[in-house]
Protein backbone atom coordinates (compact mmCIF):
# COMPACT_ATOMS: atom_id res chain seq x y z
CA UNK A 1 0.00 0.00 0.00
CA UNK A 2 3.23 2.23 0.80
CA UNK A 3 3.68 1.94 -3.35
CA UNK A 4 0.31 3.16 -3.96
CA UNK A 5 0.67 5.84 -1.63
CA UNK A 6 3.77 6.99 -3.14
CA UNK A 7 1.91 7.10 -6.63
CA UNK A 8 -1.11 8.51 -5.27
CA UNK A 9 -0.87 12.14 -7.30
CA UNK A 10 -0.25 10.71 -10.30
CA UNK A 11 -2.94 8.59 -10.05
CA UNK A 12 -5.43 10.89 -9.14
CA UNK A 13 -4.29 13.40 -11.13
CA UNK A 14 -4.83 10.58 -13.98
CA UNK A 15 -8.76 10.50 -12.53
CA UNK A 16 -8.02 7.07 -11.05
CA UNK A 17 -9.36 6.19 -7.10
CA UNK A 18 -6.60 4.09 -5.37
CA UNK A 19 -8.66 1.49 -3.03
CA UNK A 20 -6.58 -1.09 -1.16
CA UNK A 21 -8.79 -4.34 0.63
CA UNK A 22 -7.80 -6.98 2.66
CA UNK A 23 -9.07 -9.24 5.43
CA UNK A 24 -8.47 -6.73 8.47
CA UNK A 25 -11.14 -5.41 10.21
CA UNK A 26 -11.64 -1.43 10.48
CA UNK A 27 -9.88 -0.67 13.44
CA UNK A 28 -6.50 -2.65 12.40
CA UNK A 29 -6.68 -0.77 8.56
CA UNK A 30 -6.92 2.57 10.57
CA UNK A 31 -4.10 1.77 12.90
CA UNK A 32 -2.09 0.52 9.62
CA UNK A 33 -3.30 3.39 7.54
CA UNK A 34 -1.73 5.71 10.30
CA UNK A 35 1.04 4.03 10.81
CA UNK A 36 2.30 3.81 7.19
CA UNK A 37 0.48 7.37 6.28
CA UNK A 38 -1.60 6.48 4.25
CA UNK A 39 -4.78 8.27 2.53
CA UNK A 40 -7.23 6.34 0.05
CA UNK A 41 -9.79 3.97 1.60
CA UNK A 42 -8.61 0.44 3.30
CA UNK A 43 -11.30 -2.04 2.60
CA UNK A 44 -12.33 -4.59 5.17
CA UNK A 45 -13.59 -8.27 3.19
CA UNK A 46 -14.05 -9.65 6.86
CA UNK A 47 -16.14 -12.38 5.12
CA UNK A 48 -14.36 -12.69 2.36
CA UNK A 49 -17.35 -12.01 0.06
CA UNK A 50 -16.11 -9.75 -2.35
CA UNK A 51 -12.48 -12.19 -1.97
CA UNK A 52 -14.71 -14.77 -3.38
CA UNK A 53 -16.95 -13.24 -5.77
CA UNK A 54 -12.91 -12.30 -7.89
CA UNK A 55 -11.64 -15.83 -7.01
CA UNK A 56 -8.80 -14.69 -4.19
CA UNK A 57 -8.76 -16.38 -1.70
CA UNK A 58 -5.08 -17.74 -1.08
CA UNK A 59 -4.43 -20.30 1.93
CA UNK A 60 -1.61 -19.15 3.95
CA UNK A 61 0.94 -20.95 6.41
CA UNK A 62 1.58 -18.75 9.07
CA UNK A 63 3.64 -20.51 11.46
CA UNK A 64 1.94 -23.50 11.40
CA UNK A 65 -1.69 -22.52 10.91
CA UNK A 66 -3.76 -22.62 8.04
CA UNK A 67 -4.92 -19.06 7.28
CA UNK A 68 -7.48 -17.95 4.73
CA UNK A 69 -6.92 -14.64 2.74
CA UNK A 70 -5.92 -12.76 -0.02
CA UNK A 71 -3.97 -13.32 -3.17
CA UNK A 72 -2.02 -10.19 -3.91
CA UNK A 73 -3.55 -8.31 -6.90
CA UNK A 74 -4.06 -5.34 -8.46
CA UNK A 75 -6.63 -4.46 -11.24
CA UNK A 76 -7.05 -1.27 -12.35
CA UNK A 77 -10.71 -0.82 -13.59
CA UNK A 78 -11.77 1.96 -15.72
CA UNK A 79 -15.29 4.04 -15.43
CA UNK A 80 -17.22 1.43 -17.64
CA UNK A 81 -16.28 -1.12 -14.54
CA UNK A 82 -14.27 -3.43 -16.98
CA UNK A 83 -10.56 -4.16 -15.80
CA UNK A 84 -8.44 -2.77 -18.28
CA UNK A 85 -4.94 -4.10 -16.32
CA UNK A 86 -3.81 -6.49 -13.89
CA UNK A 87 -0.89 -7.39 -12.08
CA UNK A 88 -0.65 -10.41 -9.81
CA UNK A 89 0.95 -12.01 -7.02
CA UNK A 90 4.76 -10.76 -6.60
CA UNK A 91 4.09 -8.85 -9.36
CA UNK A 92 1.72 -6.44 -7.71
CA UNK A 93 4.54 -5.25 -5.60
CA UNK A 94 5.14 -2.11 -7.49
CA UNK A 95 2.17 -0.68 -9.16
CA UNK A 96 4.10 1.29 -11.53
CA UNK A 97 2.24 -0.66 -14.40
CA UNK A 98 -0.92 0.46 -13.24
CA UNK A 99 0.17 3.90 -12.92
CA UNK A 100 1.76 4.08 -16.39
CA UNK A 101 -1.72 2.53 -17.49
CA UNK A 102 -4.08 5.29 -16.34
CA UNK A 103 -2.11 7.71 -17.45
CA UNK A 104 -2.03 6.68 -20.79
CA UNK A 105 -5.62 6.41 -20.71
CA UNK A 106 -5.81 9.99 -19.28
CA UNK A 107 -4.17 11.26 -22.74
CA UNK A 108 -6.28 9.70 -24.62
CA UNK A 109 -9.39 10.93 -23.51
CA UNK B 1 42.67 -25.34 8.68
CA UNK B 2 41.36 -27.52 5.65
CA UNK B 3 38.79 -28.63 7.89
CA UNK B 4 37.83 -25.08 9.20
CA UNK B 5 37.56 -24.32 5.19
CA UNK B 6 35.49 -27.13 4.62
CA UNK B 7 33.21 -26.38 7.51
CA UNK B 8 32.78 -23.06 6.02
CA UNK B 9 31.98 -24.14 2.84
CA UNK B 10 29.36 -26.54 3.83
CA UNK B 11 27.98 -23.79 6.22
CA UNK B 12 27.74 -21.52 2.99
CA UNK B 13 25.92 -24.48 1.00
CA UNK B 14 23.43 -25.18 3.83
CA UNK B 15 22.70 -21.40 3.70
CA UNK B 16 22.38 -21.40 -0.10
CA UNK B 17 20.25 -24.39 0.47
CA UNK B 18 17.59 -22.38 2.99
CA UNK B 19 17.55 -18.98 0.83
CA UNK B 20 16.73 -21.31 -2.24
CA UNK B 21 13.91 -23.11 -0.30
CA UNK B 22 12.81 -19.92 1.03
CA UNK B 23 12.60 -18.23 -2.87
CA UNK B 24 10.84 -21.33 -3.85
CA UNK B 25 8.06 -20.99 -0.92
CA UNK B 26 7.41 -17.35 -2.18
CA UNK B 27 6.99 -18.36 -5.39
CA UNK B 28 4.88 -21.19 -5.22
CA UNK B 29 1.86 -18.89 -6.13
CA UNK B 30 3.58 -19.66 -9.49
CA UNK B 31 1.28 -22.74 -9.94
CA UNK B 32 -1.77 -21.17 -8.62
CA UNK B 33 -5.02 -21.35 -10.85
CA UNK B 34 -5.33 -18.34 -13.34
CA UNK B 35 -7.05 -15.28 -11.77
CA UNK B 36 -10.78 -15.55 -12.30
CA UNK B 37 -11.55 -12.07 -12.97
CA UNK B 38 -9.27 -11.08 -16.17
CA UNK B 39 -8.56 -8.11 -18.77
CA UNK B 40 -11.63 -7.29 -20.21
CA UNK B 41 -14.31 -8.87 -17.42
CA UNK B 42 -17.00 -6.77 -16.20
CA UNK B 43 -15.41 -6.26 -12.52
CA UNK B 44 -17.70 -7.52 -9.81
CA UNK B 45 -19.01 -4.88 -7.70
CA UNK B 46 -19.18 -5.06 -3.57
CA UNK B 47 -20.34 -2.67 -1.04
CA UNK B 48 -17.54 -2.62 2.00
CA UNK B 49 -16.25 -0.68 5.03
CA UNK B 50 -13.23 1.71 5.08
CA UNK B 51 -10.83 2.10 7.79
CA UNK B 52 -13.51 5.11 9.25
CA UNK B 53 -16.17 2.72 8.96
CA UNK B 54 -17.40 4.71 5.87
CA UNK B 55 -19.15 2.84 3.45
CA UNK B 56 -17.45 2.27 -0.12
CA UNK B 57 -18.91 0.34 -3.41
CA UNK B 58 -17.00 0.24 -6.66
CA UNK B 59 -20.30 1.67 -8.43
CA UNK B 60 -19.94 5.30 -6.45
CA UNK B 61 -17.35 5.58 -9.46
CA UNK B 62 -18.89 4.49 -12.09
CA UNK B 63 -18.73 6.53 -14.60
CA UNK B 64 -16.52 9.10 -12.82
CA UNK B 65 -13.01 7.59 -12.19
CA UNK B 66 -11.21 4.50 -12.91
CA UNK B 67 -10.70 2.56 -9.86
CA UNK B 68 -7.05 0.88 -8.62
CA UNK B 69 -8.08 -1.99 -6.67
CA UNK B 70 -5.60 -3.32 -4.63
CA UNK B 71 -5.91 -6.68 -2.77
CA UNK B 72 -3.13 -7.26 0.03
CA UNK B 73 -2.55 -10.31 2.46
CA UNK B 74 -2.41 -8.55 5.65
CA UNK B 75 -2.18 -4.47 7.22
CA UNK B 76 1.19 -4.65 8.74
CA UNK B 77 2.70 -6.04 6.07
CA UNK B 78 4.88 -4.70 3.32
CA UNK B 79 3.20 -4.01 -0.37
Amino acid sequence: MQNFQANLKRLEAADTQVLGISIDSPPSNGAWAKQINVDFPLLSDMDHKVLTAYGLNKEYDIKGAKILAARRMNYLIDKDGKVVEMQVDNDAVDPSKVVDVCERKKLKE
Amino acid sequence: MKRTRIAVLSSIFALAACSVSTFAADTKSSDAPPPKIKVGDTAPDFKLLDQNFKTVSLSDFKGKKNVALAFYVFAFTGG
